[in-house]
């Protein structure tokens, strides 16, 4: 299961980017944190992000199989339900959908990096938790951008 | 209804490794193939020797004589021309065939004990079968065979040498093996009889003495394959335990760390005004919340760096050639938000130079001493970052110095330990977590790194990081260009780290 939450509020809002915008901007959030998925959910709401929240890989990966409307952007975490799910999750993620722009947010922060080694040879981006929300906006915003 | 079945007892294949027993005896291809090589060198080096023999029997052909060694009928150049070309036909084999059933390492090394063993022969027939040193030649083939092959592959090699031995014997006296059937007849034939008592004591002697080498031979060889398994399922099981080690060490930090990070995450979104309007009380009081949780939050990810730089050294053979400048480029960067915080400016004026070292490390090393220089400075300082290479000694000093509170006398020679830390710095840093120098330390141990630290109490530190043997900077971009773009580079600014592999070149 996973909850859905549209952008709705545009009161807090210290971003430079509008709530309109943003209105089509849709990020897909995976954590089994329930405190770091409301977090990320109100700071991305707060700035006209549409997100979808999910708590486990496979609900993520099964909304993405059964939908044509992909997400801008995801935000993987790496240890949820096992150690290595985040990460074979996007290896499956980007043999299937190769444009989608993903980002992984980890409490290990580079300590992850061995890990990823022989796995896939793509540019990942890292992102240490907490979720700060200045700099965790500036990189959503650089990864929607680059996309 | 769904059944699982869960199973802990893992001592029946605990220490089983594929094949572990069905080779037995037997050595890999890998080892054959490196045996065999070595082989063919040994048999190169027998040939200069039969090549210096016959020039020097040339030149010198009265003093051989004198000495008793007589050089006639052309056998030297006959051996030498069977065992170069033999030798050329082995290396073409063994490089520039493929593996086939019948072109396997071990089928070479057969040939090549084969082939000598009849080169031998002759060399046993001319020099003198009995009463010359000729005959014990043999047990080197022994000894080789005993090395290179599996025990019954050994024998069957002794038994050839016995059979070559007795057979070259039986052509120089044919009638070795014929009672003396006309002794009353022809006295003449009765006075062989001691020769021939001789020839069957050599023959019998060195046979016994062949079966003696093989089997004390094969005997150690066994031992010492069985010690070389023994020592090989180990280092896997060390290597195995390593891993699950990291894996346990992952695991444990996250779970340590990411409650932490939910509640700084939080703090985040009260700070930041996502849940209303906060007085500047509260925000200061979570700020000094989220310094404490940080302080731990990082002291729990230092462990787990700790660990992996200790296990980074058991490793020979993983150090690379890094260049410098952009490590120190990289860690300003990161470091950089901390400094401009405190208004503190870092000036770097450093030299690209390559150095040796295990990838990532140094980053590390730097990144620790440039955030102490950072977090031990006074509001609005600097930091300076300088580099001195001397070319002539192919050596570089580079050195962060800060003008912060210093370190006192009595403190200085315990900077290194675990988890040390002098009152003072924890006064000024609450959020110390007493292992950063201890991972400086650990780096420079790995790396075989030089540091000297000189500081004054309020006037601030300089650590002076020496690195031998240097490479020139040119060879960075070298390096560079051989690096894999894709590959993850954390908290990359455009600059790539990667490495070039193959050593560094002087200065």
């Amino acid at each position: 299961m996973h909850a859905v939450a549209d952008y709705k509020n545009t009161d807090q809002l210290t971003g430079s980017i509008t709530a309109k915008q943003n209105a089509t901007r849709r990020i897909a959030h995976i954590d089994d944190d329930p405190d770091i998925r409301d977090t990320v959910r109100r700071i991305l709401t707060a700035n006209g992000y549409a997100v979808d929240s999910y708590q486990t890989m496979n609900d993520f990966t099964e909304s993405l199989w059964n939908t044509t409307e992909l997400p801008d952007l995801a935000i993987l975490d790496v240890m949820v339900e096992t150690m290595d799910k985040g990460l074979e999750a996007y290896v499956e993620i980007r043999s299937r959908f190769p444009k989608l722009p993903m980002i992984f947010m980890t409490s290990l922060g580079q300590e992850i990096r061995p890990y990823f080694t022989g796995l896939s040879d793509e540019w990942i981006l890292i992102v240490e938790k907490p979720v700060d929300p200045m700099s965790f906006l500036s990189i959503v915003r650089s990864r929607l951008e680059d996309a | 209804m769904a059944v699982a079945e869960f199973s802990w007892d893992g001592s029946k294949n605990r220490f089983a490794f594929p094949g572990a027993g069905v080779a037995r005896g037997k050595l890999s291809d890998q080892v054959l193939i490196g045996n065999a090589r070595w082989f063919i060198i040994f048999r190169w080096a027998v040939i200069a020797l039969l090549i210096g023999f016959q020039i020097f029997a040339l030149i010198a052909s009265d003093t051989l004589t004198t000495i008793g060694i007589t050089h006639q009928q052309g056998w030297p150049v006959a051996v030498t021309a069977i065992l170069s070309i033999a030798n050329i036909f082995y290396i073409y084999a063994l490089d520039f065939r493929p593996r086939t059933k019948y072109n396997s390492p071990s089928i070479n090394i057969w040939a090549q004990i084969i082939v000598d063993l009849l080169c031998l022969s002759i060399v046993v027939h001319f020099a003198g079968s009995i009463g010359t040193p000729a005959p014990f030649f043999y047990v080197l083939h022994i000894v080789l065979s005993c090395i290179f092959f599996s025990t019954v592959e050994s024998l069957i090699v002794t038994a050839l040498v016995c059979c070559m031995y007795g057979a070259v014997l039986l052509v120089e006296n044919p009638m070795l093996f014929l009672a003396p059937q006309s002794v009353l007849i022809d006295s003449g034939a009765a006075e062989v009889t001691p020769l021939k008592v001789n020839i069957l004591l050599w023959m019998v002697t060195l046979d016994v003495l062949f079966i003696i080498v093989w089997y004390v031979v094969s005997r150690l060889a066994i031992v010492v394959r069985t010690n070389e398994r023994h020592l090989m399922d180990a280092y896997k099981q060390i290597s195995q335990a390593q891993v699950e080690k990291d894996r346990y060490g992952v695991l444990m930090t996250h779970q340590l760390k990411a409650p932490l990070d939910a509640i700084r995450s939080k703090i985040g979104l009260v700070k930041g005004n996502y849940c209303g309007e906060v007085s500047p009380e509260i925000k200061d009081i979570l700020g000094k919340i989220d310094d404490r949780a940080a302080g731990m939050a990082g002291l729990i990810l230092d462990v787990l760096k700790l660990e992996r730089l200790k296990a980074a050294a058991r490793d020979p053979n993983n150090h690379e050639c890094v260049n410098i400048g952009p490590v120190i480029r990289k860690c300003i960067d990161k470091l950089a938000p901390i400094a401009n915080s405190r208004e503190i400016k870092v000036n770097a004026s450093t030299e690209d130079f390559l150095v040796q070292c295990i990838p990532g490390q140094l980053e590390i090393l730097f990144e620790n001493i440039i955030a102490n220089a950072i977090t031990y400075s006074y509001d609005g300082g600097s930091v300076e970052i300088v580099s001195k290479l001397n070319r002539q000694s192919s050596s570089a000093l580079l050195t962060v110095i800060d003008h912060g509170i210093g370190i006192g006398d009595t403190e200085l020679p315990h900077i290194f330990d675990e988890y040390f830390y002098a009152p003072r710095a924890a006064l000024h840093n609450r959020t110390s977590s007493g292992i950063g120098l201890s991972i400086v330390k650990t780096v420079a141990e790995n790396n075989k790194l030089h540091i000297q630290v000189a500081s004054e109490r309020d006037v601030g530190t300089a650590f002076s990081v020496l690195f031998q043997y240097v490479g020139n900077a040119l060879d960075a971009e070298k390096g560079m260009q051989q690096t894999n773009p894709g590959k993850y580079v954390a908290g990359s600014q455009g600059e790539s780290l990667e490495h070039s592999k193959g050593g560094c070149q002087p200065a």
